[in-house]
């Protein structure tokens, strides 16, 4: 407990006052006559104790009532910290105050942002701040900052804030502010924290939330002070993230766009409006639907464009009407449509039969037909291989080969010829079968060169004991991005594997099954990729009559699917380029460069929100890896990486807010108080609030009121008592 | 309330300020208060008898007569006189104390007794006179003459209490002094220890007295008004003592209920009629009492 005038303490030395007052001045009794005192005289003596007894108890009430009104004067008060937080308002105080400088902070009430709101409570808090006190002011960037050297400097700093498109979280911020503020040698340690208190602000079981929980237990004289400047009931409409699926697509198949479109607060409709943009950043609108969205509901969007011609396409998915927070009522989003890539598929006779179902995977009937399918796949024998021209593809596929080992020294290797053409930067698979056998023979001939390991043995399975596909979870590889996020719901176990070929010193494996044995792998060779399955994909369709090796290849197999498309776009070198970055995950975008289209710089258009001034230098090629890698796009937008000038190269990507960044959700005191602790942190709304909630957390709650409280009480007491001793008549 | 039965209250009858006067109101206002006369035929002699008829009073059916003759016979009555009284009267100092200023406790008896004296001449019943302290201070004999109201009143009126009482001694120095069985009637606080006196009490009524007990005390002592812390001093022995008297009201009101108590229990146990009075209390309840005993015997 404090006391605001400690003086006024000396105040209880008056308790003496009612000591002497019943030592020395003892009230005298009144006097009567009584004859028949006779009858007093017996019970006198417990009288005399009860009365001795109440006596006491009035002396002790009395001196409760000077000390209480001592107290009282003195200004009572409890702080909530365990110690440190003493003295006087007035003493220097090191003060950090924590920005949130998210795109959620553009959210506009009573036509301010919630940006300018803070700035403008943080102005005024820094005109509060006592003399001498020194004062940080931090946002959500990463960067480490210090204490400024004045109160000037910091208002500054406070009126150029902005908001961050890839702001880090505000728990980090707060965390390091803490980690500041206790590095002051000021005794008195406040952090300030400017936030609309929204629930992605404030997660509550994210790893920094505990760092930031296990760092303010270790700060128990810091005052964390929380700073509402939110909107109570927030309303706002907002784009999730927008996924072009593919981002690279063949000629004339059909851009497919998804995105969900959600609602916090009141739902309604809206007009969704997709835009592509030409060269000259002419728009032209090729799609609009009407979305109803429920109350905090969110609705998937999808757009599918058709037509788009050979080049990179760049273009905008947009709300038609804007609301209070129009960061997140944009996205934006860039394609390739590149001519479909040829593949070459070598299999055994008949041929075509053992290559029908990787062919159907990668390249339907139904899309080669009208001309949208990604891959144009050219069927030949095994035979035909070793003389066939591969320069041509951008792939080979060996499906179910048989022993390709020169009959005679003196021929040409076709394990060689495919380790040439690998190591030139192209894509190699093998899907092992039955064929391959004997193992002996499969491995000679240059094998061991160009796959990923020997063949040993054929693995056979019971029939009531399968082995299945078991992906790693959440494997980075771009194989497995179709099943990223959900390799539970894959149904992997419909479709079983009996046999496989064992291999010996086996490397680079992808997919293991479920007993642990590699089922895909991938060696590097040279510039190239060779991808290698211990199974093949290709026995169901072929009908023999034998026992198939697994049930991978059947038609209801939408997996192998997924599985075959993923691992030709990884071969053909598509599957690891990236267009459409969120913010923040875009410090090093990497454009993979045909060799026609290297030229010796290249020039980056910024999207035009980017700030005027701004601008990145062109950039030079690697010419080793065929890529541009573009730098420090910060910037929410479309990018166009443009060289050779009219008719040259454009290539480009987008980068878009993360939508985690623009959720406005209200986090609920429970939750913060789950986050802080109870008692740990102060939270105001108002400058009236903010005054208040800082004085309690320097001084201390007020306790005069109680202790006024607590006198009237025992006052009240001591009238009763004394009347009932001393009663006038 | 009629005029007269105003005199039944002690706060009125205190403006009167002589004796005989009050005497008179006390026992006029008294008698105007009864309606049909229960008393017919106190202290009034035999005249003759008449036969029953029904409505008369069963109790006056003479048994005797009845018992001789067969039939039934009630007697009529005349003044009678062979009725002695005596006033004994309490002259001790605690008996002039009062809380209120008004009557005092002696006062209070004073009026009584002068009243009663009134009534018992008016019937021609002799009335004595007897006043003590530590013992008998003075006595007049009695006699039924009508100047004898006029000696007895005005020694009543020149009483004055003061000094200290033996009330046990004094009653059985009357016992001895009293030849013929008599209606004692003692005015008195009782202030002091009870046995000796309920001893003498005895005695009287063994000696063939009628015996009527005023216990007069003064309203306060009664009632215990004080409140707050208080100091109080008997007067006889000037002993002080300083009390709650709040917290002190309930112990001290068990105490003298339970010392009236004592007393009525052992005057009903020896057939003595006990009066438990206080300054407060209008004097019809005390002349009741009187007419009711004179009844007893008649």
């Amino acid at each position: 407990m404090n006391f605001l005038h400690s003086a006024f303490l000396y105040g209880t030395l008056l308790v003496a006052i009612p000591i002497a007052l019943h030592l020395i001045m003892r009230q005298k009794p009144r006097w009567f006559e009584f004859p028949a005192l006779r009858f007093v005289q017996r019970k006198h003596e417990i009288n005399r104790r009860r009365m001795r007894l109440q006596h006491w108890i009035l002396l002790i009430l009395r001196m409760l009532v000077i000390a209480l009104l001592a107290m009282a004067l003195a200004g009572p008060s409890l702080t909530f910290s365990d110690g440190g937080v003493f003295g006087s308002q007035e003493e220097p105080v090191a003060a950090v105050l924590v920005f949130d400088a998210s795109p959620r902070m553009q959210y506009r009430h009573d036509n301010k942002t919630r940006l300018e709101t803070a700035q403008e409570m943080g102005l005024w808090l820094l005109a509060q701040l006592p003399q001498q006190s020194e004062i940080a002011v931090l946002d959500t960037r990463s960067a480490h900052e210090g204490f400024l050297a004045n109160p000037g400097a910091a208002e500054d700093r406070m009126r150029r804030l902005e908001t961050i498109t890839n702001s880090h979280p505000l728990v980090a911020a707060v965390d390091e502010a803490i980690l500041l503020a206790g590095r002051s040698e000021l005794a008195r340690k406040e952090v300030y924290v400017f936030t609309d208190l929204s629930q992605s602000a404030w997660p509550p079981d994210s790893s920094a939330a505990a760092q930031l929980q296990d760092r303010i237990a270790a700060a128990s004289d810091m005052g964390v002070f929380l700073i509402d400047v939110g909107v109570e009931k927030p309303r706002n409409f907002g784009f999730g993230r927008v996924v072009p699926l593919p981002e690279i697509l063949s000629e004339k198949s059909p851009l497919r766009l998804e995105t969900t479109l959600s609602c916090v607060g009141e739902g309604g409709e809206r007009t969704v409006e997709l835009f592509l943009i030409d060269r000259e950043g002419r728009r032209e609108k090729r799609g609009q639907q009407t979305v109803s969205v429920e109350p905090d509901q969110s609705v998937p969007v999808v757009f599918s464009v058709t037509g788009l011609e050979k080049g990179t396409h760049q273009g905008i998915v947009r709300l038609l009407e804007q609301d209070n927070l129009p960061a997140d009522d944009v996205r934006y989003f860039t394609v390739d449509v590149k001519q479909a890539w040829h593949i070459l598929v070598a299999a055994p006779e008949p041929a075509a039969y053992y290559a029908k179902f990787l062919t159907q995977a990668i390249a339907p009937q139904r899309y080669r037909r009208s001309g949208r399918a990604r891959y144009q796949c050219d069927v030949i024998t095994l035979e035909e291989l070793s003389d066939w021209r591969l320069g041509a593809y951008s792939a080979v596929c060996l499906v179910d080969p048989t022993p390709l080992a020169p009959k005679t020294p003196e021929a040409p290797s076709v394990w060689r010829r495919l380790t040439e053409y690998a190591a030139a930067g192209n894509g190699v698979a093998i899907f092992l079968g039955h064929n391959a056998a004997p193992a002996v023979e499969f491995n000679a001939g240059g094998a061991d060169e160009l796959l990923p390991g020997r063949l040993a043995t054929v693995v056979r399975r019971r029939n009531d004991d399968p082995l299945a596909l078991a992906p790693r979870k959440n494997h980075p590889h771009p194989v497995l991005a179709s099943f990223r996020g959900r390799q539970e719901s894959v149904p992997w176990n419909l479709f079983p594997i009996f046999r496989y070929w064992q291999l010996e010193d086996p490397s680079g494996t992808m997919v293991a099954m479920t007993n642990g044995s590699p089922a895909i792998l991938e060696r590097p060779v040279g510039k190239g990729r060779v991808l290698m399955m211990t199974t093949p994909i290709s026995d169901r369709a072929m009908q023999t009559g034998r026992d198939p090796w697994n049930l991978l290849a059947i038609s209801e197999a939408v997996p192998t699917f997924l599985l075959l498309n993923d691992m030709m776009a990884y071969l053909v070198g598509s599957g690891n380029q990236r267009l459409n970055y969120t913010a923040g995950a875009a410090d090093n975008v990497e454009l993979t460069l045909e060799i026609d289209e290297i030229y010796d710089r290249y020039a980056v258009t910024l999207p035009e929100q980017a700030p005027d001034g701004t601008d990145i230098p062109p950039v030079p090629p690697d010419r080793q890896r065929q890529t541009v890698t573009v730098s420090g796009a910060d910037w929410i937008g479309s990018y166009r990486v443009e060289a050779g000038g009219t008719g040259g190269l454009r290539r480009g990507f987008s980068v878009n807010l993360d939508p985690r960044q623009t959720q406005l959700r209200r986090t609920t005191s429970e939750q913060l108080d789950e986050l802080f602790e109870s008692g740990k942190y102060h939270l105001a709304r108002t400058k009236e609030d903010i005054s208040a909630v800082v004085r309690r957390g320097r001084v201390g709650r007020n306790l005069f009121p109680l202790v006024m409280m607590l006198l009237a009480v025992v006052l009240g007491a001591e009238q009763v008592l004394a009347n009932k001793f001393y009663r006038d008549r | 309330m009629s005029t007269a039965e105003k005199y039944l209250k002690p706060e009125v009858i205190r403006q009167i300020k002589r004796l005989d006067l009050r005497a008179q109101f006390i026992v006029k206002g008294f008698l105007q208060g009864l309606h049909a006369s229960p008393f017919h035929g106190f202290s009034v002699e035999f005249s003759e008898h008449r036969k029953y008829t029904p409505g008369d009073d069963p109790h006056d059916i003479d048994w005797l007569v009845y018992a001789k003759t067969d039939k039934y016979y009630v007697k009529k009555f005349e003044a009678e006189t062979n009725i002695t009284g005596y006033l004994v009267m309490d002259l001790s100092r605690s008996m002039g104390y009062t809380y209120r200023q008004e009557l005092t406790k002696f006062d209070y008896a004073i009026c009584l007794a002068a009243a009663l004296c009134y009534l018992m001449i008016h019937q021609q019943d002799p009335v004595g006179l007897i006043t003590f302290d530590e013992k008998i201070r003075s006595s007049l004999p009695p006699r039924a003459r009508r100047s004898h109201l006029g000696n007895v009143l005005s020694v009543l009126a020149n009483l004055k209490p003061e000094g200290k009482t033996d009330v046990a001694q004094s009653l059985t120095q009357v016992a001895a002094m009293l030849r013929h069985a008599s209606l004692v009637m003692v005015f008195s606080d009782l202030l002091a220890e009870p046995e000796p006196i309920l001893h003498a009490l005895h005695r009287l009524r063994h000696g063939g007295h009628d015996v009527i007990l005023f216990h007069v005390l003064d309203e306060a002592e009664v009632k215990f008004p004080f409140d707050g812390m208080v100091e109080l001093e008997d007067p006889e022995d000037h002993q002080r003592l300083q009390i709650d008297a709040t917290g002190f009201r309930r112990d001290y009101l068990d105490e003298i209920e339970a010392f009236r108590e004592t007393y009525r229990r052992e005057c009903s146990q020896a057939g003595i009629d006990y009066v438990a009075l206080d300054t407060s209390m209008q004097f019809d309840r005390a002349l009741t009492e009187y007419l009711v005993n004179r009844r007893g015997r008649g």
